[in-house]
């Protein structure tokens, strides 16, 4: 596809690349998009979370705390907290830890957990999907079918059901996640590959003596990737979002881990008498989803020609 | 059409000779009924007795026989001077009907249906999963409930408990946490009702789990555990922390001045380090997230220790489990390590030491015999200075072989609403039959579902509390630490405390019209006491208190 532009000769190559590389556009639609501006500004601060977690955080995130005040609410010195005591900008969780430091280094871990799962639903989903719709007949059938049916079920209580039989815990849980995620992504493909392989340009790769794996890794694939990326951004907020809820149940991450939904299941019980306790794991997670929402929403509009011209 | 027609009416058919079929052999049976239910039309009182062959088989009960309509008589191999406190203790001495017993073949899913008792209520309805209704009994012979309808109700968060008594939709609730003293202390419409009762939570230990079957890992285990900090941390005013196997209250049984294995890290780890503990291991540590008086925050708590165990370099991994599953697991000798606790049935040491150290479970692994000895000697003696000295023998070797670190001694608070009258909360039980409302009607809200209405074969204080609202016991605690006549008039006791004789109140009806007479009590106690009774089903069929407190074996029971 790289060669299109250079097969026009007339205008100058930095202009060319200006107006016409597809990437470029998209990224400039993107950046130009509010939203997905605004849910690239909050990833953005997630990401260095989780990246320097460990310089950020003044706490351990799991060893408890001596000499402070269990349940203690923020304690911040900008804000009149007296300068003799010890800085929390959370507040102190029921076992004496630090909030803030658990919330960060939660970051590392939602980050993780979503990506990990979408990747490994991705993968799956992708191979499963081309097959599907590259073959054809009964293989595709078979193919989509079983994934309907996976699909049919309610995801979280599927999640749950895997875990149970899996047994708790967190790498279980992403296992079980990334599971329900395989049929959102296998259809994705499989739709891309349907409309593309008919295609004149994949007769004309036919017709060169191209072999059917190269065409497909080549040709048809490139052209799903669109999708994907919309589908993928989207995935990794439900993603964390089924996390957290399977964490918040006790199927998911273990104590002591700073898992935010595990975090706001242990201090279910504080909602109403250190409220501060279940506020900021649930504003952690809530903004982290919706930072790959927005980013969802814009980059599918960033990636749709037909809004190319209108901006966002 | 006509094809689907003619495939219903031979499904028709076939259906109406299935049942045909089906009911046959019931029609058979049905006039078997009348010649075997004249007899008992003309009751002359056959008295029933239960005796073991002999003494050897491990129990203690020697036979329970009905000398006549209104008189039990127990006789025991080895004195039994607490036997009043006991009998009168936990709802799993309830006294059934014999006949109802029969009728439901001592089912617990059948007695769910209709529990057929002599309590100051009757069930009116059980919504499986959020409440249970109670009306008044009318043959009661206690004295008269003063609200008319009580209902029971559960929910497992303490925080929606406390919304539920904030906003009136019941009159009180059970367990409220440390975190929410202050707010209850501070709302004008509530009030709080303290609960004391010796209680402890302990880590238990099996010790026939490598590696806690080495004494000095046990050892070690006992030093790295801030009993002290937990305590300051997790639990209501006036609770302590443990130092040596029972309460402060239980005596003869606690040592004053007993000095507890001190908090050590460096020494722990040192010790660990000498006996080739392998640090690189992730042990287990389970618990039910249930709260109880002993164990107010159960997460909380079990994280508190894991971080304790980690400050020393050992690797915990939490595992939260469903109480169902968990108790019977624990007591089959399935977790290394896990928290339980325990509050008191009766004021004696026996409900303490010969639950726990007597190896009636596998929980611990192995008993000490060294310990079982002189424990079941204490049991058997009526001198409290005698026994004292025993218990304080038994207490050393406790500190010695570390069989559970006891870790705390709670103190629990209910809170009612301020228009609730008369609430007393005894250590056992709570007066509900007499709390007054403005309507009449008291809403209890504790953190669990009763497993079953055959409290017989319970073992818990949410099934213990509906349990005692609907069946009556020979003896019973009010709110007092005082054992009352219920059904008896009164037992007495031969000199050396081996054989009890009870006599009945005259004139008690059960909930279903029978009369209760010595038959009852015998057969109540034989479907706990011998293995072999054909009535003893249950619910799970463990009768655990009747091994704990009359046993450790029960008669007919098969050698494992």
């Amino acid at each position: 596809m790289t060669q299109q532009p250079a097969s026009v000769p007339v205008l100058s190559a930095e202009s060319i690349q200006q107006r016409d590389n597809p990437y470029i556009m998209t990224v400039r639609r993107l950046f130009q998009h509010r939203s997905a501006q605004l849910g690239m500004a909050l990833l953005g601060i997630l990401i260095i979370c989780a990246i320097f977690a460990e310089q950020i955080a003044p706490f351990d995130p799991i060893v408890p705390l001596k000499n402070v005040k269990r349940r203690d609410v923020a304690c911040i010195h900008l804000l009149g907290c007296p300068a003799e005591q010890q800085e929390h900008l959370m507040g102190i969780d029921g076992n004496s830890r630090d909030l803030f430091s658990r919330i960060i280094f939660g970051a590392r871990l939602s980050l993780i957990i979503g990506i990990s799962t979408v990747s490994f639903a991705i993968i799956i989903g992708c191979f499963l999907g081309a097959i599907a719709g590259f073959i054809g007949g009964w293989l595709d059938d078979l193919i989509m079918r079983s994934l309907d049916v996976l699909m049919a079920f309610p995801s979280l209580l599927l999640a749950i059901a895997i875990v149970a039989v899996l047994g708790p815990g967190l790498i279980n849980a992403l296992l079980a996640i990334a599971i329900i995620e395989i049929p959102i992504f296998a259809r994705v493909v499989r739709a891309s590959v349907l409309s593309v392989k008919e295609l004149d340009f994949i007769s004309a790769s036919r017709s060169l003596g191209a072999s059917e794996l190269r065409i497909l890794l080549t040709r048809i694939l490139p052209n799903a990737l669109t999708p994907l990326i919309v589908q993928g951004t989207l995935g990794i907020a439900s993603a964390i979002l089924s996390a957290a809820a399977l964490s918040f149940l006790g199927l998911g991450a273990e104590f002591p881990t700073p898992e935010w939904g595990l975090m706001l299941g242990e201090e279910r019980n504080s909602v109403f008498n250190a409220p501060h306790l279940v506020f900021f794991p649930g504003i952690a997670i809530m903004l982290t989803v919706l930072s790959f929402n927005l980013i969802g929403d814009g980059l599918r509009d960033a990636l749709d020609p037909r809004l190319a011209n209108h901006g966002a | 059409m006509k094809r689907l027609s003619v495939l219903l009416s031979l499904v028709m058919l076939a259906s109406i000779v299935l049942t045909a079929c089906g009911s046959a052999p019931a029609a058979t049976e049905a006039p078997a009924a009348p010649p075997t239910e004249a007899p008992t039309a003309v009751p002359a009182f056959a008295p029933a007795k239960l005796e073991a062959p002999d003494c050897n088989y491990g129990g203690n009960i020697k036979s329970i026989e009905a000398v006549d309509e209104l008189t039990v008589k127990f006789t025991f191999c080895a004195p039994e001077p607490a036997f009043i406190a006991k009998v009168g203790s936990v709802e799993a001495f309830d006294i059934y009907d014999e006949g109802y017993l029969k009728e439901i073949g001592g089912d617990a899913a059948k007695l769910n249906e209709n529990p057929v008792g002599t309590g100051p209520y009757i069930v009116k309805e059980w919504v499986r999963g959020d409440h249970i209704t109670f009306e008044a009994n009318p043959n009661y012979f206690g004295t008269k409930p003063a609200n008319t309808t009580f209902i029971l109700k559960w929910n497992k968060e303490a925080a929606a408990r406390l919304l539920d008594l904030q906003a009136g939709n019941v009159s009180g609730i059970a367990e409220v946490t440390s975190d929410d003293l202050a707010t209850i202390a501070a709302d004008a419409n509530l009030k709080l009702a303290p609960r004391k009762i010796n209680n402890f939570l302990y880590l238990g230990i099996n010790n026939a789990i490598p590696p806690f079957d080495n004494e000095k890992v046990r050892q070690a285990f006992a030093m790295l555990i801030n009993k002290q900090q937990i305590v300051d941390d997790f639990y209501a005013p006036g609770s302590v922390a443990a130092t040596q196997f029972v309460p402060p209250g239980v005596k003869p049984g606690y040592t004053d001045g007993f000095v507890d294995t001190t908090y050590d890290v460096a020494k722990g780890v040192e010790m660990l380090k000498a006996e080739g503990f392998d640090f690189e291991k992730e042990y287990t540590l389970s618990y039910a997230e249930r709260t109880r008086p002993y164990f107010p925050q159960p997460t909380k708590i079990a994280q508190a220790v894991q971080a304790q165990l980690a400050e020393a370099g050992i690797k915990v991994k939490l595992e939260m489990e469903e109480w169902a599953t968990y108790l019977p697991a624990t007591r089959e000798g399935k977790k290394e390590l896990f928290f339980l606790g325990w509050s008191e049935d009766y004021p004696d040491a026996t409900n303490w030491y010969d639950v726990f150290l007597m190896g009636t479970s596998k929980s611990f692994g192995a008993p000490f015999s060294d310990m079982t000895e002189l424990i079941s000697k204490a049991g058997k003696s009526g001198d409290p200075v005698e026994r004292q000295k025993m218990y304080d023998e038994v207490n050393k070797l406790y500190a010695q072989h570390v069989p559970t670190i006891v870790i705390a001694h709670g103190t629990v608070n209910q809170a009612y609403l301020a228009t609730v009258e008369n609430v007393e909360i005894g250590p056992y039980n709570e007066n509900f039959p007499q709390m007054k409302t403005p309507d009449g009607t008291v809403i209890f809200s504790q953190d669990g579902e009763p497993v079953s209405l055959m409290c017989a074969d319970e073992t818990d204080g949410n099934s213990f509390r509906a349990c005692n609202l609907i069946f009556s016991k020979l003896y019973t605690f009010t709110t007092t630490s005082i054992a009352e006549p219920d059904l008896a008039e009164s037992c007495t006791g031969n000199a050396d405390a081996t054989e009890w004789t009870c006599v009945l109140k005259k004139g008690v009806v059960f909930s279903n019209g029978a009369a209760l007479d010595a038959n009852d009590v015998v057969a109540s106690f034989s479907i706990g006491m011998d293995y072999k009774n054909p009535l003893r089903k249950g619910n799970t069929g463990a009768f655990q208190y009747f091994k704990d407190l009359l046993g450790p074996k029960v008669i007919n029971q098969p050698a494992e």
